[in-house]
């Protein structure tokens, strides 16, 4: 009976598409590179309008796909951020999944809370930079480029389709061509805030390193104010030194990308995790709550009190007491237990809510 | 000269003076991260703090999916890092202490990081600062060996370090009152 068991799945197994490859790494860069390759195809009408000015792009952003995939799947491989993923993205789809994932991803609920400045500061840098990346990318592999079938009048041709045609000194035009200008503005605008704060504000200035929190702040600097330079150059100097700020220019987008997942700025990819975190507490929440073993109280889901317990596990970390564990306890009262362990008295099961934790006099 | 944070619980009178320093300390935002109980609040007075003790083998770190709870290298584990923070509460569940908190506004975890703006520089934590009745002291290990032996039990061990779950990084001592100790200031 084990046997057959234990052999069904296998003969499956072999007919997986993972076996096809050499790691999970492997699979996702091949997909990935697969997958771009075929929008390129499409987007540019198999490959006749493929803008070659930009090929240094395209090699950076394959270079960071590697890097990404690389350190997401390190990343995932943990054990507490495996469960995460896995029952996360079986939760994807809950009624709540839209507004979560705008308020995580999209204005940054959270941050408002935080603070309105570093929200401000937070919405021109990531905005800004969304906004660049949705221009650039799709230049790049062509997935959009402009045609100019008939004098004075662009065609947008969008995924080999043409979209709409537009007059060349008109509004859309106008802001067509100037996207990346605001972009960088906005990117210029955020970073100079955040470089303010970072001057100023005493725990900013405590933790932050040179590395860690100002080097990605230049970079994207230094990318807005290159990018700029460019428009500058075309508009006040005749195009003088443009071939030379281009590539100055190219450079350093390709050292961001590459940079991206390794920093600090790894937190952008990172971050949709917090919408999986959330529909995770919210589904088990609503499953079955654990109560306190000493006051009743439900602290919290029943599912990731053992998740805790087993991740804790695999790191050879374990609270248990002579009849019970540390886990059953809801927080206040594990603090309580402890003042009982120091005292010798059980603090704990005395029925009196924690006095005056807040310092308020 | 590498310093600890080292408790004498019996000592605390209940002021709570290093609550206050704590939301003083900078990036803290006013909120302090630290605790004081009443041991047995219908019967006595007795109080004692409670702060992280900075495990070496910290729970809520191992427990972090997104590895926002760093390790300093002096010892101290950090508050969540806030851009890293995707606000799962696990920290809060694997503290054997049940030290962090978190701010669901927020969506962010916070815990004391030992004021690791004060205490990277050798500076105490401000609770240890404020302490008006040497319960949070800042001591080196010398010194700390040295309270160590004053109250040493027959088995080699401090009578508190058997209360812990695991090596920390905050030295706590029991106090000599249980012990039937008579302290000398």
């Amino acid at each position: 009976m084990e046997a057959q068991v234990a052999t069904k799945p296998k003969v499956k197994k072999e007919h997986s598409i993972n076996h096809a490859f050499a790691s999970h790494f492997a699979k996702s860069m091949f997909i990935s590179v697969l997958g771009l390759a075929i929008l390129t195809f499409i987007g540019t009408r198999m490959f006749t309008h493929v803008d070659l000015n930009l090929y240094g792009y395209m090699v950076g952003t394959i270079v960071f796909l590697g890097g990404f995939f690389y350190r997401f799947i390190a990343w995932g491989e943990r054990p507490p951020t495996k469960v995460f993923i896995k029952k996360g993205l079986k939760l994807l789809f809950r009624k709540t999944t839209p507004q979560t994932t705008v308020e995580h991803l999209a204005t940054y609920r959270f941050i408002w809370n935080r603070g309105v400045y570093r929200w401000t500061q937070h919405l021109l840098i990531g905005w800004g930079c969304v906004l660049a990346c949705l221009v650039t990318f799709p230049l790049v592999f062509g997935w959009m480029y402009f045609t100019m079938p008939e004098n004075g009048y662009y065609t947008i041709v969008a995924m080999g389709i043409s979209l709409i045609t537009i007059p060349a000194d008109g509004f859309i035009a106008y802001l067509s061509y100037n996207a990346l200008n605001i972009s960088a503005i906005m990117v210029i605008a955020g970073v100079t805030m955040a470089l303010y704060r970072r001057l100023k504000n005493m725990q900013a200035r405590a933790e932050q390193k040179f590395m860690y929190d100002f080097m990605p702040l230049y970079l994207l600097l230094f990318v807005s104010i290159t990018g700029l330079a460019l428009t500058f150059i075309n508009m006040f100097l005749h195009g003088w030194g443009h071939s030379v700020m281009s590539l100055i220019h190219q450079y350093s987008v390709i050292i961001t990308l590459i940079y991206l997942p390794f920093g600090k700025l790894a937190h952008i990819p990172f971050r949709p995790m917090s919408v999986l975190a959330r529909n995770y507490r919210e589904h088990y929440g609503e499953q079955s709550m654990k109560p306190c073993k000493v006051c009743g109280e439900e602290f919290v889901s029943t599912e990731q009190s053992q998740d805790v317990l087993s991740v804790l596990a695999t790191n050879e970390i374990e609270f248990k007491k002579e009849d019970f564990h540390l886990a059953e306890l809801c927080l206040p009262c594990r603090r309580k237990y402890r003042i009982a362990q120091f005292s010798g008295f059980p603090t704990h099961e005395v029925k009196v809510k924690e006095a005056n934790q807040n310092a308020k006099g | 000269m590498k310093k600890r944070l080292y408790l004498e619980l019996e000592n605390c009178i209940g002021c709570r003076s290093c609550l206050a320093a704590c939301t003083q300390c900078g990036g803290h935002d006013e909120r302090n991260r630290n605790y004081v109980y009443d041991v047995n609040p219908l019967v006595n007075r007795q109080t004692m703090p409670l702060m992280c003790l900075h495990c070496v083998n910290p729970a809520c770190a191992r427990s972090c999916p997104a590895q926002a709870i760093q390790i300093h290298e002096t010892g101290a584990v950090l508050s969540a890092l806030v851009e890293k923070c995707i606000g799962c509460q696990n920290c809060t569940i694997a503290c054997p202490y049940g030290i962090p908190k978190f701010d669901t506004e927020q969506n962010l975890m916070y815990k004391c990081d030992l004021c690791i703006d004060r205490t990277k520089d050798g500076i105490p934590p401000m609770c240890a600062s404020v302490c008006p009745s040497n319960t949070l002291q800042w001591l080196t290990d010398e010194e700390i060996e040295a309270k160590q032996k004053q109250f040493n039990l027959d088995n080699g061990k401090w009578v508190a370090s058997m209360h812990l779950e695991s090596e920390t990084n905050v030295k706590v001592n029991l106090p000599g009152i249980l012990q039937g100790v008579t302290k000398l200031f």
